[in-house]
């Protein structure tokens, strides 16, 4: 038996059915760490222009952790917290991909396109036993 | 026809089996199982999770470098079809399955002269602990009057009952 778990214990999580429905879905990590935290990208989420659907108008958005905020002390005051604390966490390590997955399994990339005699060729060399 | 690699533990998906996930940002996800559709659902990552490939590649328990792995790719170009390939290419893998299996048992069995000792000295470090946490006591003396048995209690032999009639117990009325 490996580890148990010992943090995230306690979490009064109900309907975790419903919140892992596709509709309810947040943005993926991989997401947030390649795209919304480049600089560019992250200074156009925190500057969004008023939106009456979202909550606090879009005014309070956690690149992080992919979450609008009503007030700005809220997000201040989530910045402080654990949650925020431990995403930041998640998001400095590398991040998973669906190329990592495929690495993992030994399916290999092909690098540049080459030319129609060239794969012959290097199919003939691969082929042949080492 | 593609063999695909499931996302979460890196086995294989062949067409018509499993399931696919496609984000909105056109990422096709897939799955071999609704076990592994269900831990990606859970947001889980696949290198924290020990039964999946990424973990043990991620973890040093499978070989990562080696000539053998570097066969199977992602080829885009089809390339025509030749007997005399097909012939040579079929000869050469299960030239390359023994060659990997047998660099697989080598990688194993150097893992495992390593793991030996290590547990060896986390098995020392843990008794060692255990002996510092416990403290062994003499057994106390026991006394000789003690394990005597006390005199004997007179249990009446019969119980006076009100289910048994004439039990002495009973309610019934007393008849003349």
């Amino acid at each position: 038996m490996g580890r148990l778990r010992r943090s995230r214990t306690h979490h009064a999580q109900r309907d975790v059915r419903r919140a892992s429905r596709t509709r309810a879905r947040t943005r993926d990590l991989d997401q947030i760490q390649l795209i919304d935290l480049d600089p560019k990208n992250r200074a156009e989420l925190e500057a969004q222009p008023l939106d009456y659907e979202k909550p606090g108008l879009a005014q309070h958005y956690c690149v992080e952790c992919a979450k609008y905020f009503e007030t700005d002390h809220a997000l201040k005051s989530h910045w402080r917290s654990k949650v925020h604390k431990r995403r930041c966490k998640q998001l400095r390590e590398p991040v998973y991909t669906i190329e990592e997955a495929e690495r993992a399994a030994g399916l290999g990339k092909e690098g540049k396109r080459p030319v129609r005699e060239a794969v012959l060729d290097a199919e003939m060399s691969t082929t042949t036993p080492t | 026809m593609r063999i695909e690699k499931c996302y979460f533990c890196s086995t294989n998906v062949y067409p018509g089996h499993g399931s696919a996930f496609v984000r909105n940002d056109a990422k096709v996800f897939r799955f071999c199982t609704s076990k592994c559709h269900k831990n990606f659902r859970m947001k889980r990552n696949p290198r924290k999770v020990r039964w999946t490939k990424a973990f043990r590649k991620a973890a040093g328990k499978e070989m990562t470098v080696d000539s053998t792995i570097d066969f199977e790719k992602r080829r885009n170009v089809p390339i025509r079809y030749d007997r005399n390939l097909v012939q040579t290419t079929i000869k050469a893998m299960k030239r390359i399955g023994e060659i990997k299996a047998r660099r697989e048992r080598a990688f194993y069995k150097n893992r495992m002269a390593t793991a030996k000792a290590k547990q060896r000295a986390h098995r020392q470090k843990a008794l060692e602990k255990a002996k510092a946490s416990v403290k062994l006591h003499e057994p106390m003396a026991v006394e000789e009057d003690a394990l005597k048995v006390k005199e004997r209690i007179k249990v009446p032999s019969k119980s006076k009952s009100s289910l048994v009639q004439g039990g002495g117990r009973s309610m019934d009325m007393e008849v003349d």
